[in-house]
């Protein structure tokens, strides 16, 4: 793992802010933070299309070239920490890297990667949903693969497969996702009309307001509320005893007045 | 029936300046590919409902269709020829607040032409410019 760890140039950023970070993406390049290990972080500055690249492929660990600094073997090993996006999710502005020891264990996400086709999918209506596309492991530096594959190719409609299920490459590599969490699962699509089911649901064109201020008296009989027009008519009917069984009470409240 | 919600604490509400940048809401979450505003407007209930069917319509029984936005903003609007005042004017649609990165729809479980040509359809219904977008890289 550790031999194909690529090598980031970096060269040392010495003036931070927006409108310098501004400059140095028009010009190409990328701007980052190296920190971790109880040392002072560093500002640095990366070239954008040989970063992006490596980001693209699910690469996480790197080893950071930087300009004057004593690189006893091949360089500082980093690992990508975070990246931040332009507002409309086009572009990387800007990556965080946290320095690491190769024999550190960490926590980091690893993607999934479904292969085969499943045998569910050929059922009329059969989707293959993946809610979790990625999991959250923990293993030494050098373990760390760049994703893990799960073979779907058995899996049938209403079968699902969880973060349990799959199979971790390195031995000493530990899950931290919830093992319930659904990687894979199939499902029969039902047609769902939200439209009508909110309507229904709400039974009203108009939605209840919770600082409204509530009728009282005579006004609230009258009232199409369900809360207002049952608690009235249990008045009317048991003066007496109350709050004894309101819908019980109801009924003669409602048949008087036909008689 | 157009989208609103069930129950609120105001009857209406002030229009408020529209932020100029989404930063959340602006990723593709929990489908594969998805609709991204590129513009901010209010989006009426009836404009998503028709979004939701030009999709459904298009992909049939397949895949998965998410409504990432819901109109929980009541815009009120005088009627034609009323003269100014009297106080604010009754309720005339729900709309959701967009702002330019918001993901209006997302799309799992077909092929990317497929969600393609879904999107296009959603599309033209939406007043606002939009662009088709897959899952960004995450860390």
């Amino acid at each position: 793992m550790l031999q194909k760890t690529p090598v980031l140039q970096a060269q040392n950023r010495d003036k931070t802010g927006t409108r310098y970070c501004d400059r140095l993406r028009s010009k190409g390049q990328l701007p980052a933070v190296v920190y971790g290990h109880k040392q002072a972080p560093v500002s640095i500055v990366l070239n954008f299309k040989e970063a992006v690249s490596h980001f693209n492929k699910g690469e996480k660990i790197f080893r950071l070239g930087i300009d004057g600094a004593k690189d006893k073997d091949g360089g500082q090993v980093v690992l990508l920490k975070d990246l931040q996006f332009d507002h409309l999710g086009t572009n990387i502005v800007h990556a965080d890297f946290a320095r690491v020891d190769l024999n550190e264990r960490i926590r980091t996400r690893v993607s999934i990667h479904l292969i085969g086709e499943a045998k569910g999918l050929k059922t009329a209506g059969a989707i293959l949903m993946h809610p979790t596309n990625e999991v959250v492991v923990e293993c030494v530096v050098t373990e760390l693969p760049e994703f893990i594959e799960l073979n779907i190719a058995d899996l049938d409609v209403d079968q699902q497969i969880s973060a349990a299920q799959l199979k971790l490459p390195g031995a000493n590599m530990k899950m931290i996702t919830d093992p319930h969490a659904i990687l894979a699962q199939i499902v029969i699509q039902q047609e769902i009309v939200v439209g009508e089911a909110t309507a229904a649901a709400t039974g009203a064109a108009e939605p209840e307001v919770l600082t409204a201020k509530k009728p009282d008296g005579d006004a609230a009989a009258a009232a199409p509320g369900a809360k207002g027009a049952a608690a009235p008519a249990a008045k009317g009917a048991a003066p007496a005893k109350g709050a004894a069984a309101p819908a019980a009470g109801a009924k003669p409240a409602a048949g008087a007045p036909k008689k | 029936m157009a989208l609103m919600p069930k129950r609120v604490k105001y009857r209406k509400e002030q229009r408020r300046v529209r932020p100029r940048k989404a930063t959340k809401g602006n990723y593709v979450a929990y489908g594969d590919y998805g609709l991204q505003s590129l513009d901010g407007a209010w989006l009426p209930g009836n404009v998503i409902e028709a979004g939701r069917v030009a999709a459904q319509h298009f992909l049939k029984r397949e895949g998965k269709l998410f409504i990432r936005v819901f109109p929980d903003k009541p815009i009120s609007k005088k009627p034609l020829e009323t003269r100014m005042g009297t106080g604010k004017a009754e309720v005339e649609y729900w709309a959701a607040r967009i702002k330019p990165g918001t993901v209006l729809f997302e799309i799992a479980g077909v092929p990317e032409a497929t969600a393609k040509l879904a999107f296009v359809r959603v599309a033209m219904k939406m007043p606002v410019k939009t662009r088709f977008v897959g899952r960004r890289v995450r860390v």
